[in-house]
């Protein structure tokens, strides 16, 4: 009873969220965005994109050029209330981080930047994984979210996340239906 | 208006998708003087595939389609992306009015959607060709099993079948190749679903994918790239088979960029004489003539050329005595199933991208009092990836990166397609105040799945939960996808056969009952949609007609 009525309050304020935001942001969440924003944006872009996914034995984000990536996609293949979102979201970041720590993301710590990553994982995802779903669907993918998925889709589809990180079959010409693990197997690039 | 009267040959074919180009293949085959036309572009097989060897990081925007792509094409670009957007047609340039929503998905080249088909290949049988008979419902087909059955074999034996032998009565084999083969995961559901119900069986899908080199084609490289075009045969297509054999023959003739506006019928002969064309480029219009012509032109297409062919003779459509041209559209539904994923067989992995899924055939003999007809399950298994994993992981940084680069659990999805009944209110027309670019009338699409098939969809989200279950997976999420008419691309019927010319278009031959010279043997002719992906029936037809249809020219009746 007690999860229950917990996870419907928890739906009624994510509803209500939805609404007033919709109803004060309509207006500016459509309006057509200034697409070399996305360029200003671009080394903390990199920056961010190598927090998710560093260089390790091997290559990170910035060196597959995922920051690339992220702004093709964004510009070309991204709703504009998502556009902003993004936007906004990094907008906050900077803010967020200065007020934090009195100095620019790129100024911090490794532990300070995960920190930051951290907080912005929380803000933008709920509990409930349908509640994530709902907000989504009707204000667009989160800025949190969305730089993640892009980033991690920039990575494993680039040459050197495909070929580097993961094992990358360009033709497999056999289907091998049932095989033993290798050692230390990395997953397929592809399927 | 200057129509130039062009050849004439013995058989005219409107459109080369699948069943098109086995309509071509074998009137040439046997010796006619045949005139394939298709309203989109040539594609030739192999150089006419741009993406077929281009890795995940040659596209610029990876597989995401462009805002421009979702505003010019909002149909289409739901199934394409930038790796195949070139087999599809765009919406603004060939637009539709939906009464109802409807997802009319198509291909406008040589080829047409034979390209990126879907590929599986399952036999009807007398389950379904006696369904409509027996539960009183729309008419009853003018064929059972047995006639189509050695066409079956026909057409299985040239487009090279791969697939397993089950003994089924109401899944009946074929001439199979060796069949692809189950996963690991696969395999453990297959037990898991025998041991709890021994009659029903979980096989791999039997797809016209070659596990061997067939027909100077293939084998199958493994790529899972398909609706690229295969640059290795690997696949069946109009392009990689048909046509190319028709070519050899001598006999064919190929006109690209001809839109048929409508088929000419005249009263003295009570035959159709030729088609009259619309070139797509100049839109000059030509008339061929022929002796025969098949129209391939696609389910909703072929029927509303019938539509537009109009005559004192036939006011509303060729061959539209019944009334019932333009109705009786169907489509399966498929948006509804159950996916999990399962902790065991962690050391197990495969290699290699399998072009097919699995099948779990119609359960039959079992109760289902609420619904009539069936379904059967398509589905897959294998160990999640990064695009599973990208946001159900939390976390990012070091560890995430080992982890996320690494197998994830094995998960399988699966969902039911589902017969759908003819309805005779689900129905095409044209409309009378708007045309295309090319004067044509715009095609009418109202269609909606009903009571019988929204019952069916509970029944396949409650069993597909059950039979995961049942086999131990874990976080089982059934899920039902209020998907719009068309999204399966098995859209069938409105021109449909029967026994009785006043209640069907086409006898048991694919002949128009008036208009003998005439025949259609795409999706249109289909009295009821069974459950099974339909193309191979279609194949089966258009062989079986064509054996008619030249019979019946060399003894004079046509």
């Amino acid at each position: 009873m007690n999860r229950r009525s917990s996870i419907k309050s928890a739906i009624l304020l994510g509803i209500l969220g939805v609404s007033t935001l919709s109803i004060y942001k309509y207006r500016v969440l459509n309006i057509e965005v200034d697409l070399k924003r996305f360029y200003d944006y671009q080394k903390l872009i990199a920056e961010l994109a190598e927090c998710i996914i560093p260089k390790s034995d091997s290559p990170g984000a910035k060196e597959a050029n995922v920051d690339q990536y992220i702004i093709n996609v964004l510009i070309n293949c991204t709703p504009i209330k998502e556009q902003h979102k993004f936007l906004d979201g990094l907008e906050y970041l900077e803010t967020y981080t200065r007020d934090m720590y009195d100095k620019s993301f790129f100024k911090c710590t490794e532990k300070e930047k995960l920190d930051v990553l951290q907080y912005f994982e929380d803000r933008d995802n709920y509990n409930f994984s349908i509640l994530n779903k709902i907000n989504a669907k009707f204000l667009g993918q989160s800025f949190f979210n969305k730089l993640k998925r892009l980033t991690i889709e920039g990575y494993f589809s680039s040459n050197l996340g495909a070929t580097k990180c993961l094992s990358y079959d360009y033709v497999p010409v056999n289907y091998i239906a049932c095989k033993p693990l290798g050692l230390n197997q990395k997953s397929w690039a592809t399927r | 208006m200057n129509k130039k009267v062009e050849d004439t040959y013995d058989a005219i074919v409107v459109g080369s998708g699948i069943s098109g180009g086995w309509a071509a293949m074998e009137l040439c085959k046997k010796g006619l003087k045949t005139l394939l036309l298709d309203r989109g572009r040539d594609v030739k097989h192999i150089v006419d595939y741009p993406t077929a060897f281009l890795n995940p990081w040659d596209f610029k925007n990876g597989f995401n389609n462009t805002n421009q792509d979702k505003i010019d094409n909002p149909i289409q670009s739901h199934n394409y992306s930038p790796a195949d957007k070139h087999f599809y047609v765009s919406d603004k340039e060939h637009p539709y009015i939906q009464e109802k929503p409807f997802n009319w998905l198509r291909g406008y080249q040589i080829g047409g959607r034979s390209l990126v088909w879907g590929r599986q290949c399952y036999r009807l049988s007398n389950l379904d060709f006696e369904a409509n008979l027996k539960d009183g419902v729309a008419v009853d087909w003018p064929v059972r099993y047995e006639d189509i059955a050695p066409w079956y074999d026909y057409v299985e034996s040239f487009v090279g079948i791969s697939g397993q032998a089950e003994n089924l009565p109401h899944l009946p084999d074929g001439k199979f190749l060796e069949p692809m083969e189950l996963n690991c995961i696969e395999k453990h559901l297959a037990n898991s679903i025998k041991k709890n119900n021994e009659k029903r069986v979980l096989t791999i899908a039997r797809v016209a994918n070659l596990t061997r080199g067939w027909d100077n084609r293939g084998p199958c490289m493994n790529r899972n790239l398909c609706t690229r075009g295969c640059p290795y045969g690997g696949y069946f297509s109009s392009n990689s088979s048909t046509i190319p054999a028709a070519i050899s023959t001598n006999n064919l003739t190929i006109r690209p960029f001809s839109i048929v506006a409508e088929i000419i019928y005249t009263d003295q002969t009570k035959k159709a004489t030729g088609v009259r064309v619309i070139d797509a480029i100049s839109k000059e219009e030509f008339i061929f003539k022929s002796k025969i012509i098949f129209v391939n032109a696609s389910t909703i297409a072929t029927t509303a050329i019938l539509l537009n062919s109009k005559s004192k003779r036939f006011p509303n459509g060729l061959g539209n005595d019944s009334g019932e041209l333009g109705h009786n559209l169907m489509d399966h539904h498929s948006s509804t199933g159950a996916m999990g994923i399962h902790n065991g067989f962690n050391n197990m992995y495969y290699k290699g991208r399998r072009p097919c899924g699995f099948l779990i055939p119609r359960f039959v003999d079992e109760n289902n009092p609420n619904y009539l007809r069936g379904y059967n399950i398509q589905g897959r298994g294998e160990r999640q990836n990064w695009e599973d994993r990208a946001l159900n992981m939390k976390g990012f940084g070091l560890n995430f990166k080992n982890e996320i680069s690494t197998p994830g659990p094995w998960s399988v999805w699966m969902a039911g397609w589902g017969e759908c009944l003819p309805y005779h209110d689900n129905k095409i027309s044209l409309s009378e105040e708007e045309n295309d670019q090319w004067g044509l009338p715009l095609i009418k699409i109202d269609f909606s799945f009903k009571e019988n098939e929204k019952l069916m969809m509970k029944d396949i989200m409650k069993n597909s939960v059950n039979i995961l279950e049942a086999a131990g997976f874990e976080n089982v999420e059934g899920f039902s996808y209020d998907k719009p008419g068309g999204s399966t691309i098995h859209e069938m019927g409105t021109a449909r056969m029967g026994r009785d010319p006043e209640t069907s278009v086409l006898n048991g031959n694919n002949q128009i009952h008036a208009v003998k010279n005439v025949f259609i043997t795409d999706g249109s002719c289909m009295t009821s949609s069974a459950c099974q992906n339909p193309s191979l029936t279609y194949m089966a037809l258009t062989a079986r007609a064509c054996d008619f249809a030249v019979n019946e020219l060399k003894s004079g009746r046509l």
